[in-house]
């Protein structure tokens, strides 16, 4: 045991200038893992035995690589069973809501191994496998802008499980790199300004293989889990990244198809109306073809005519059916009534509730609302949820009128400046991406390779060229020599 | 008897209707002989027949007058066609009784000609005399488009320019061509034709001759085709009247008045319609023929629209009658009216709409509809107000320049972020090797990839299982 708990400790080294040099931190850190996995091989019965004492000494901050090698002896290839698995979940938590996510970048298979069981669902109730899952996606890449085989499993579990509010710090993020994009892998794995895909990527094991399907396979559910949190334009955000997902060859994907069908349903909700998406012409094409209901329901949406949305609804109801969309639907047809009360702004500025109670039909019925109060309700409901700016007034000889206050906000000096600022902020963040794009780009095989042969040629160019080759040669010469001197 | 003509002539007109005729019921102020006096060619029997088949009033006559005009030339179909309308109008007159004698002698000489004419081209063929052809196809062209052969009448004008040595022989064709194709209503051809008939070395003189047809038929083409503001600039250009009116085979120059000031009214503001319209001289003797074109521009230019489009009105039954302008007459009047209304809305900041319906209400519908699809449209940058002081009330719209560029700033900033974020995920796609492939590599990357369309439409039960588990 004593010779387990020193080889479980001898990491990190304690010495500072070790710490701050990565070089030496790398090399420490590699014998260590090295040392971890002939410990793992050989000693899985003495970890398993004496993990009690274990736990008490390895600290899952500090000795995080450490810790993760015990909790791999217990939890694999099954849990252990002289030890109790309320035991194992415990540290499982205590591990995956602490650990150094600088140090656990030497983790590799042994962490995703971890992961994926956690994400698989089984081993923890899914609202505390969806928190810590989150919690360790963030902690090994605090950006959040790589895209891993784990993304797609936190997506899956809590969309499944319903547990979505602790998935959102994760999904909230946008997403930049996926892995498979580095050519290769960084030489020190500790190094803190390396960006995400220098270290998260299969040859460091802390990612499965991602395959396209996956890419937007979690873009659809991220569409979908905004879906259920109501929050319309991020979903649609996240369904156009599918809808527009680049294509070769005139590829589509199902995925694509089935995320252009609620992408152009959610957009109604969001936007009132269709907009052509922005893909390839025969991506669109197949939209056009496969997504013809949802099409013509979102064209009868945008129009005046309340019959024909109707019936253009129920018409269809086997394809919503089939294609699980009929609760988007039935929000969509909800919504009819507040996008048309919303569309007399451009007309009106002030106009009473009957009248707009003879100018808006419901969708759900096809037929104006019965009574001024209820119009009085839908208008208050939309300007609490923000959707309309107005207020509603009452005139001296008591017709309640709407009042439609300008949409556009006019602010003061100091706030635009304020909101500006924030816009820069965000764009300085932002810039982060760019330079690494730029720099992967920069030093990729194919670009060194195109800029080498561009200098080759502009040279043998140079070479072509009559004049200058002549001009040179003058250089050279010595026009004077020669001459007798004066 | 009378109201058994009534009958026939409704019968007559809901016939025309169907046909999808527009029909004018108000008697136009046109004198019928006067009018088509004007005119000379081929273009007088369109002219009646068409006021034979729109004109309530004066539909019997033109039509009696087709018929004799129509007799009066090669043309057997259009004798034909004429009778037919007329005997379906008013079956009892005079005219009614079909000539046969001279269908058949005109039909016998019509073909002998044409053997004739064909013979003596082939002769000029033979001996190589390119002036004697190009004089051969004209006369083999200009007798098929007597005798209503338009398209073999175009084949053989055609024909002419091979052998046109000058410029004058060039125009010439050109205007033959040109003439056939406004028969046929071919905008196209007559753009193209009508640049050809102003080559770039010909003299001033020659210019100030050919100017007036050549600005006609290329407003007119323009007008065709709905383009109504490079039709006003043709027309408003169009030089001397005196010259034009030599070319009343296909418009007189009072058309060109009527023309150049309604396009102008569409499509110019007051200051252009000063400067280029009232203050145009050459113009200005094209307006003299149209008094009361002159008047509506000047109203308008004066901000006295409902006088201008009163003007205007009142004369719509006479536009209606324009073989060129009657399927336009109707866009034309709504977008004068729109922009009247527009510009009446200029100086104020808000309207009761009680004041703007005593200047452009109509009998029949409401204006408040109207002012809504305009505002729809965006033709009108307006608000309306039911609440507020007595009746409605219509607000203009105050454009605030800082906001505007606020809100511009902030959307420029947002827009830039998500495309750049937007283009570095796309190239991280491309980089990571992720695209969907077509059919190209159909199956070589992993499941829920599509091949191509085609296949797609075909196989896609057997696709449903593929892709996404769950998530639907």
């Amino acid at each position: 045991m004593d010779q387990c708990a020193s080889t479980l400790l001898a990491f990190p080294p304690t010495l500072a200038n070790v710490i701050l040099n990565k070089e030496s931190y790398h090399e420490a850190a590699s014998v260590h893992t090295q040392r971890l996995a002939k410990l793992l091989k050989e000693h899985t019965r003495d970890l398993v035995a004496y993990s009690y004492e274990l736990f008490q000494v390895v600290h899952p901050t500090v000795n995080s690589i450490s810790y993760l090698v015990l909790l791999h002896a217990l939890m694999f290839p099954s849990f252990a069973s002289s030890v109790p698995s309320e035991f194992i979940q415990e540290k499982i938590v205590t591990f995956m809501m602490l650990f150094d996510g600088h140090q656990s970048r030497y983790g590799g298979t042994l962490l995703l191994d971890l992961l994926e069981a956690v994400g698989s669902g089984r081993i923890l109730p899914p609202s505390v496998a969806v928190d810590c899952l989150a919690a360790a996606i963030l902690k090994l890449d605090p950006s959040g802008t790589i895209l891993t085989s784990s993304h797609l499993a936190l997506a899956k579990l809590a969309y499944e499980t319903n547990n979505i509010q602790a998935a959102i710090p994760v999904i909230d993020k946008d997403i930049v790199f996926y892995p498979g994009m580095a050519n290769e892998v960084a030489v020190h794995l500790c190094d803190p300004e390396l960006p995400p895909f220098m270290y998260i990527s299969r040859v460091t094991g802390l990612t499965a293989n991602v395959k396209s399907a996956a890419v937007l396979e979690y873009d659809l559910l991220c569409g979908m889990i905004y879906c259920s949190r109501r929050e319309w334009k991020k979903a649609r955000a996240a369904l156009e990244r599918a809808v527009s997902f680049p294509t070769k060859e005139t590829g589509c994907s199902k995925i694509m198809v089935d995320a252009f069908k609620k992408w152009v349903l959610v957009g109604l909700l969001s936007e009132g109306k269709y907009l052509v998406p922005q893909a390839s012409s025969s991506t669109a094409k197949t939209f056009g073809v496969l997504g013809g209901p949802y099409i013509a329901l979102a064209m009868a949406f945008a129009s005046d005519d309340v019959s024909e949305l109707r019936s253009e609804a129920e018409r269809n109801m086997p394809v919503w059916l089939e294609d699980g969309n009929v609760g988007l639907v039935e929000e969509v047809i909800a919504s009819y009534q507040p996008w048309r009360v919303l569309s007399l702004q451009d007309i009106y500025t002030k106009i009473s509730i009957p009248e707009i109670r003879e100018q808006t039909k419901s969708a759900e019925t096809g037929a104006p609302l019965n009574k001024d109060e209820d119009v009085e309700s839908l208008i208050q409901n939309m300007i609490i949820e923000g959707m309309l700016k107005g207020v509603i007034e009452k005139n001296d000889d008591g017709t309640k009128f709407l009042v439609f206050l300008s949409s556009t906000t006019n602010l003061s000096e100091q706030e635009f400046a304020e909101e500006i600022q924030r816009a820069a902020d965000r764009l300085k963040e932002l810039k982060q991406v760019f330079v690494t794009t730029n720099q992967r780009l920069g030093t990729s095989r194919e670009y060194i390779r195109w800029a080498v042969k561009e200098t080759k040629r502009d040279k043998s160019g140079d070479a072509q060229d009559p004049t200058l080759g002549f001009e040179a040669q003058i250089d050279d010469e010595d026009l004077m020599s020669g001459l007798p001197s004066i | 008897m009378a109201s058994n003509q009534e009958g026939q002539l409704l019968a007559y007109f809901t016939a025309m209707e169907n046909q999808g005729s527009i029909i004018v019921r108000d008697v136009p102020k046109l004198d019928l002989e006067l009018y088509i006096a004007n005119y000379k060619g081929r273009t007088r029997f369109d002219r009646l027949l068409l006021i034979g088949q729109s004109s309530v009033p004066l539909c019997v006559d033109a039509l009696k007058a087709a018929v004799i005009e129509a007799k009066k030339g090669k043309d057997v179909q259009r004798y034909q066609d004429a009778w037919e309308y007329l005997r379906m109008a008013s079956p009892n007159e005079p005219e009614t009784e079909y000539d046969n004698a001279w269908v058949n002698m005109t039909t016998k000489t019509n073909k002998n000609l044409a053997h004739q004419l064909e013979a003596e081209l082939k002769g000029y063929k033979n001996n190589l005399v390119k002036e004697s052809i190009r004089i051969g196809h004209r006369e083999l062209g200009e007798h098929l488009e007597s005798t209503g052969n338009i398209n073999g009448a175009a084949d053989a004008y055609v024909k002419m320019r091979p052998d046109a040595s000058t410029v004058s022989h060039v125009i010439d064709a050109g205007k033959h061509i040109i003439g056939v194709l406004l028969q046929k209503g071919d905008w196209t051809g007559v753009l193209a034709n009508a640049k050809q008939i102003m080559p770039p070395n010909i003299s001033a003189e020659e210019i100030t001759r050919e100017q007036p047809y050549q600005r006609m038929v290329t407003g007119l083409a323009y007008l065709g085709s709905e383009k109504y503001a490079e039709a006003a600039k043709c027309f408003l250009d169009a030089g001397d009247p005196i010259m034009c009116q030599q070319y009343n085979n296909v418009a007189s120059s009072n058309d060109v008045a009527i023309y150049g000031g309604l396009l102008a009214l569409v499509s110019m503001d007051r200051d252009e319609l000063q400067h280029s319209v009232l203050d145009n001289n050459s113009f200005r003797n094209y307006l003299e023929l149209e008094p009361q074109i002159r008047k509506a521009v000047s109203m308008f230019v004066n901000c006295r629209y409902s006088a201008c489009l009163e003007i205007l009105e009142r004369s719509r039954s006479d536009y209606l009658l324009d073989i060129y302008l009657q399927k336009h007459v109707s866009k034309i009047f709504s977008l004068i009216r729109k922009k009247c209304i527009v510009q009446y809305l200029v100086p104020f900041s808000c309207v009761t709409l009680g004041s703007m319906s005593s200047v452009f209400a109509k009998r029949d519908e409401g204006l408040e509809a109207e002012l809504i699809s305009m505002i729809k449209a965006g033709e009108l940058k307006a608000r309306i107000n039911t609440i507020d002081k007595v009746g409605y009330l219509l607000v203009m719209t105050s454009s605030e320049p800082r906001t505007a560029m606020q809100m511009k700033a902030l959307e420029t900033i947002k827009g830039y972020q998500r495309e750049a974020l937007d283009q570095i995920r796309r190239m991280s796609l491309a980089a990571a090797d992720l695209e969907i492939r077509g059919s190209a590599r159909k199956g070589a990357v992993g499941a829920g990839i599509l091949p191509g369309l085609g296949e797609m439409l075909d196989d896609i039960g057997g696709e449903q299982n593929l892709g996404i588990e769950g998530t639907s």
